[in-house]
């Protein structure tokens, strides 16, 4: 594991925020941490990042690395009054690193940001701040990069380019990858193993499809003429449009897509309907 | 370290605000000028009426050098003010856009960040009051002349110009002092406090209360020599014809002993708190 927490817990006040969790990362390994708003999410993080002491537990990160751990809080917080440029020189300064103009022209390259850019930071849109907030995080190449609730306030364009650029962190630079969400469908489409929190403890984790396929069963289908499927009759079927939300155990999907392909009725998505309540039960 | 406080030079002088303080500054230096310039006229009128028909008076006693007094006398309050709020707004600014999370999220030691803004703050400080003292002497000298300079304190003190020019210089530096102890508290109260608008109450009751403390008679024991709000009025003791340079030093010695107790105070809640 390049990062893991290990039996943490946080009280303020009388209020347990986070109750005995362990969490771990691999190299290359995207986590998710899904939870409810309030489940606790961020004050792990922030232990992880040791900007918040635990009351009990451990973090531990790589020894060898000047910078083990980088990333974002809640969203980029960064110097609305300097533009890219200089936000992203002044953070390397800060941490002993002497960029030039190519240099930080290349950090602005790896997460997809115009290097033409040269106003203030402030007129940038959420996305863009997001991306400047990951080349940030970058800066001294950490081996683990954890992003809390990356997605939010981005249209659908900005979450699935900033989708690829985390599975291309992953995939290329071999980063341990952490992030946070109350969303599910984000999380599922990009996450290997699943975290899942509630009211600061960990009630369910594993293999992400796992534990998808283990808490649904339910898949909505999408098709022109889904309706007139007669496969369908041997389910418990919901019309919604042209979806037809299908009650099926994850095993049997294949199966009836291709009873449905036979019948040429050619599906445009098929999308787990995954049951929060049952994710959320505690399996520990 | 000096990367960090290269970074906090860079930031106070990439924000608006840092500007719209210094214009402020200059505006109330020009204001305080004209003022003192018809205040003074009466001022003078009503001492010298007896004194003028015995005694020559070099130049008219209405000249740079007093205006630069009279600018001294006001000036202590409205510029630990703007002072007090532009360099706690260094830390709250950065508690509010969360910009100290992300810096904290970076290799960077706590008590070295907070370290280099006090060290940023202190210069900021010492900046300003020479860009005051120069424009004070420069405007009042262009508008006004050179000559004699009379003050009361206990009664008529007489100086005459070189001396005078002399005085204030020194006064300058010894009230740079008093302005470094209120920016280096007005920090400490942002480390405590976090939030702009809590801080800069805080610091303006900490400045209001110290302004009435210096008026308060304690009589003469150890807490009248001791006490901070004592100290600000050091820069008074040059004018006095014989200057006492031994309570002066003592006097700047306890000030800078009080702005280390205050820094080392609020490195220590700083380093110790949680950031978020």
């Amino acid at each position: 594991m390049i990062i893991s927490g290990t039996h943490l817990s946080k009280q303020y006040g009388k209020r347990k925020v986070l109750d005995n969790v362990s969490i771990g990362c691999a190299a290359g390994e995207i986590c998710g941490l899904l939870g409810a708003n309030g489940a606790g999410k961020t004050t792990l993080f922030k232990i992880l990042f040791g900007l918040v002491t635990p009351d009990s537990g451990s973090v531990v990160l790589p020894i060898d690395s000047i910078k083990p751990i980088g990333g974002i809080i809640e969203k980029p917080a960064l110097y609305e009054y300097l533009n890219a440029f200089d936000n992203i020189h002044l953070f390397a300064s800060i941490q002993g690193l002497q960029l030039n103009k190519a240099d930080i022209a290349g950090h602005l390259v790896k997460v997809g940001l115009p290097t033409n850019r040269l106003d203030k930071v402030a007129n940038f849109s959420m996305g863009m701040k997001q991306r400047l907030g990951i080349a940030i995080a970058l800066l001294n190449n950490p081996a683990c990069l954890v992003l809390d609730e990356p997605f939010t306030g981005l249209d659908p364009l900005g979450v699935s380019s900033l989708r690829r650029l985390i599975a291309d962190l992953a995939e290329r630079e071999k980063l341990a990858i952490i992030l946070s969400s109350h969303i599910i469908e984000e999380l599922s489409k990009l996450c290997h193993t699943l975290y899942v929190l509630k009211e600061g403890k960990l009630v369910n984790s594993g293999p992400a499809q796992q534990l998808i396929a283990d808490n649904t069963n339910v898949y909505s289908i999408c098709a022109d003429n889904i309706k007139f499927a007669k496969c369908l009759s041997a389910y418990q079927v919901e019309f919604k449009g042209n979806c037809a939300m299908v009650t099926i155990a994850a095993a049997e999907v294949p199966t009836l897509i291709q009873l449905l392909d036979k019948e040429q009725i050619y599906i445009t998505s098929c999308t787990p309907e995954l049951s929060m309540e049952k994710l959320f039960e505690t399996n520990f | 370290m000096q990367s960090l406080i290269k970074a906090e030079i860079i930031k106070l002088f990439k924000q608006g605000k840092t500007y719209y303080a210094l214009g402020a500054l200059l505006s109330i230096e020009v204001l305080i000028l004209f003022s003192a310039y018809y205040q003074g006229t009466n001022i003078i009128d009503l001492l010298l009426e007896n004194l003028k028909q015995k005694f020559y008076f070099e130049g008219t006693l209405l000249n740079g050098n007093l205006l630069v007094y009279l600018i001294l006398n006001t000036l202590w309050f409205h510029l630990p003010l703007i002072l007090m709020i532009v360099v706690s707004g260094t830390l709250t600014a950065e508690y509010k856009d969360r910009t100290l999370q992300t810096i904290m999220l970076q290799p960077v030691s706590k008590w070295k960040f907070i370290l280099s803004k006090y060290i940023v703050a202190i210069v900021f400080t010492l900046m300003v009051v020479l860009l005051l003292a120069f424009s004070s002497f420069g405007l009042s000298y262009a508008f006004f002349g050179r000559g004699d300079l009379v003050v009361y304190l206990n009664g008529l003190n007489f100086f005459d110009a070189p001396d005078a020019a002399k005085r204030l210089q020194w006064s300058f530096l010894s009230g740079a002092l008093s302005m470094v102890f209120f920016s280096v508290a007005s920090l400490t109260i942002a480390v405590i406090f976090k939030e702009a608008t809590k801080t800069w109450i805080v610091s303006a009751f900490f400045l209001i209360l110290s302004n009435i403390l210096l008026k308060v008679d304690f009589g003469d024991n150890w807490f009248n020599q001791l006490f901070f709000a004592k100290l600000n009025d050091t820069w008074q003791y040059f004018f006095y014809y014989t200057i006492n340079w031994q309570q002066i030093s003592f006097n700047s010695i306890l000030t800078i002993a009080y702005c280390i107790i205050f820094m080392g105070g609020g490195i220590y809640w700083f380093n110790k708190k949680d950031i978020g």
